[in-house]
């Protein structure tokens, strides 16, 4: 078992988009994916028309199997559900590692509640709190969108301080730029600067800024879906190759 | 990761706006209809895979066979064909069971639609999933609906299967899919339930006994003209065979006229159908006979069973044409007729005779008889003999066949297991033998007038001959073991307590 976390400590860059888009990728090349709404305002779930759920903020829930294998439900897509839950947890690290560990009483009830994923992917809360350093200890993998402008460069080198204070390991970090606009110079130039700056955090796919995304919202649907010829479309295809796979794309 | 899926039988076509009314909330929405296929339903002729709950649909190239909801499709046709024969796959897997000898006809045929349905909430998710195949026939229309639970949506899932339900009351497996497409079609039973009554005169049971497997075996010409299995002919020949045995062995019960003039007029309508029936089986042994022998003799062999292939052809269709004829139609309704009624009949002297009292007199004393003359079978005993007492054996598991609902089923099956075990031996010794004088016969009929024949197939004749003939003394030697086992101390006594009472 897999698990990718989807992290910006900065909001509105296109987090919960890649959540949704990455999530469906994966359960269309064949996995089953489990996408964890971690993120308050529950908007992995919203995009997939998946309702939240009720009351699953409480500590006690990850001990009870069963309350949680009940609140999973199924996308539209074959192969992905969504555990819609709005949760704040101090212990989400300790449930991930029991859910990972083949010998572990938690994993048995998953597999035999049929909650045995391949790849579990979190849309995590815009913050720095207890549950995202949880988070960036159980995660394989820790997926961060940048927007290309100072601001988010800022916060970016936050991340990665925050990474050196606590003695994380920065190698789970894959950057990716996003919402870019190649006319923009300011793009371009950040751009530059980041990659030369992080080398090894940045992967080479990026996530274009294009109307296709935005409207998501209205579809409901991943981008593949709805526009499957479109630029976006094929952008969050190169950045699951590259994810899974170290696949990098010439474009 | 979904639950498991329910599956439905609903008369008539899914009433879209009905069933979304029924969802409180949420909405039914069909896919559009593709244009209809014609379909085919297939079984085999006692319609075994209904009898099992199983469903075999042929449209449009490919096998669907639907068994507790599920669905497995295989792209192949299978009309008219074997199931060992199909193509590897799915539904070749799941007809493992299937008899071997029984090829897949059309029972029923007509025209299907299928649509794909989701049951939407007001964010336009998907709730609930599944499928509507549309039946429908001359006589009628079924729905056959899958519905597919999504995970976390176990309410609407319920929801839809609760209206479900009540649009299919009370109606559980496939006999809703045939009742409704097919009502006229019949279950055909090679052995029907026959009931007799303990004091019922004895020519009322022969009567019914002969009138039941006239009808058995009308229900076999059809599938014999069209070639579709073996099974046919030979049910016919076991159905005309119990007649006979009806007519022979319940001595007394018609004149003895009559009696002599019915057997001769069985006897005649067995006789047509004996070379066919012979062939037959030679073709289905093909297999083992190149088995027995070496493949430097398959030469030989290849040649004699094309030979018989041909034969075959030309005697089905001799008989074919027999079947169709106006003058063997007319026979067999005559017959029918005859034995519609007992008054028809002429009484013999124990026509009156009580079933029961009757049954217990014929089965001891073939009983009797028959452990009499294998009790004097030795190794040394001519072949003639052990020939006799197959046919004994065969005798008394008729009359106890014929007789079996007046007595108790635990102690009969106590009774037959055994007996089966010696009659299967004793039938193995016939067939070896039978099938040595049918090989000869074969040389001899293609030999020159000087009597030389065809090397290759003498060679090959001649090494079938000496593997058989070692098969069947072989059998021989078992016969001894085998009647002992039947003639236990417990059989003994059990033969006694039903059928022979003291004072009789």
């Amino acid at each position: 078992m897999k698990i990718i976390a989807c992290y910006s400590n900065k909001g509105g860059v296109g987090k919960t988009a890649t959540s949704v888009n990455l999530a469906y990728l994966y359960a269309n090349a064949g996995f089953t994916v489990l996408l964890c709404d971690l993120d308050p305002q529950g908007a992995s779930g919203f995009y997939l028309r998946v309702k939240p759920s009720k009351k699953l903020t409480d500590a006690r829930f990850f001990e009870d199997v069963e309350r949680f294998t009940k609140s999973i439900r199924a996308s539209d897509f074959e192969g992905l559900d969504v555990l819609p839950a709005n949760m704040t947890f101090r212990d989400f690290d300790v449930f991930l590692s029991r859910m990972r560990n083949r010998r572990s009483r938690l994993k048995k009830a998953l597999v035999a509640a049929g909650s045995d994923y391949d790849v579990i992917i979190l849309d995590c809360p815009p913050n720095f709190s207890t549950l995202s350093e949880n988070i960036f200890k159980a995660a394989d993998q820790i997926v961060v969108p940048v927007i290309p402008t100072t601001l988010s460069e800022r916060t970016f080198d936050q991340l990665v301080s925050f990474f050196d204070a606590k003695k994380l390991p920065k190698k789970k970090l894959k950057a990716f730029f996003s919402m870019v606009q190649r006319r923009k110079t300011l793009h371009q130039d950040t751009m530059d600067v980041m990659k030369k700056l992080y080398r090894k955090r940045f992967l080479n796919s990026s996530i274009p800024f294009t109307a296709d995304i935005e409207r998501m919202g209205q579809n409901r649907a991943p981008v593949s879906v709805y526009a499957p010829r479109s630029a976006a479309s094929s952008a969050y295809q190169d950045l699951y190759d590259e994810i899974e796979s170290g696949v990098v794309s010439n474009t | 990761m979904a639950g498991d899926s329910s599956f439905f039988v609903i008369p008539g076509a899914l009433d879209e706006a009905r069933f979304s009314k029924s969802l409180r909330g949420l909405v039914a929405k069909l896919d559009d209809a593709k244009p209809a296929q014609s379909f085919e339903l297939l079984d085999c002729h006692d319609q075994s895979l209904r009898a099992s709950g199983k469903v075999l649909i042929e449209t449009g190239g490919s096998l669907h066979l639907l068994k507790d909801g599920q669905t497995t499709s295989q792209r192949c046709k299978g009309k008219g064909k074997f199931v060992q024969n199909l193509p590897a796959g799915p539904v070749r897997d799941a007809l493992a069971d299937f008899p071997e000898l029984r090829a897949l006809m059309s029972v029923g045929a007509g025209r299907i639609v299928n649509r794909a349905f989701a049951i939407l909430d007001d964010l336009q998710k998907t709730q609930v999933r599944g499928t509507v195949m549309t039946l429908s026939s001359d006589r009628g229309q079924v729905s056959l609906v899958a519905v597919q639970p999504l995970r976390g949506y176990d309410r609407a899932f319920n929801t839809a299967c609760e209206y479900l339900k009540t649009t299919a009351p009370g109606a559980t497996g496939v006999e809703p899919l045939f009742k409704g497409l097919f009502p006229d079609l019949t279950v055909y039973k090679a052995k029907p339930e026959i009931r007799i009554g303990t004091q019922e005169p004895s020519i009322e049971v022969a009567t019914d006994i002969v009138r039941t497997y006239i009808s058995v075996a009308r229900q076999n010409e059809a599938g014999v003209i069209a070639d579709i299995d073996t099974e046919f002919l030979h049910d016919y020949r076991v159905s005309l065979r119990r007649v006979r045995s009806v007519i022979s062995l319940f001595k007394g019960v018609f004149s003895p006229e009559q009696t002599a003039d019915l057997k001769r007029e069985f006897s005649d309508l067995m006789a047509p159908t004996g070379r066919v029936r012979d062939l037959d089986v030679y073709l289905l042994e093909k297999d083992d006979y190149f088995r027995l022998i070496p493949p430097q003799l398959h030469d030989g062999a290849r040649a004699m069973f094309k030979q018989f292939e041909k034969e075959r052809s030309q005697a089905l269709g001799r008989l074919s044409r027999r079947f169709r004829s106006q003058a063997y139609d007319q026979q067999m309704t005559r017959l029918a007729e005859v034995f519609a009624d007992p008054a028809n009949l002429q009484p013999g002297p124990n026509a009156d005779r009580t079933a029961y009292e009757y049954a217990c007199a014929l089965i001891w004393k073939r009983y009797r008889k028959t452990c009499k003359l294998a009790r004097s079978i030795t190794p040394d005993t001519p072949d003639e003999d052990v020939h006799e007492l197959r046919i004994d054996c065969k005798k008394l598991r008729y009359l106890m066949e014929f007789f079996a609902p007046l007595f108790d089923a635990k102690a009969f099956k106590t009774i037959i297991k055994p007996l089966k075990k010696l009659q299967d031996n004793l039938g193995l010794f016939n067939d070896f033998s039978v099938q040595q004088e049918a090989l000869l016969g074969f040389v001899q009929q293609h030999s020159n007038t000087q009597g030389r024949a065809d090397a290759q197939l003498a060679l090959s004749v001649g090494g079938l001959i000496a593997v058989l003939d070692q098969r069947q003394n072989a059998e021989r030697d078992r016969v001894i073991a085998n009647f002992q086992l039947f003639d236990s101390p417990d059989i003994r006594h059990l033969f006694r307590s039903l059928f022979h009472h003291k004072g009789d």
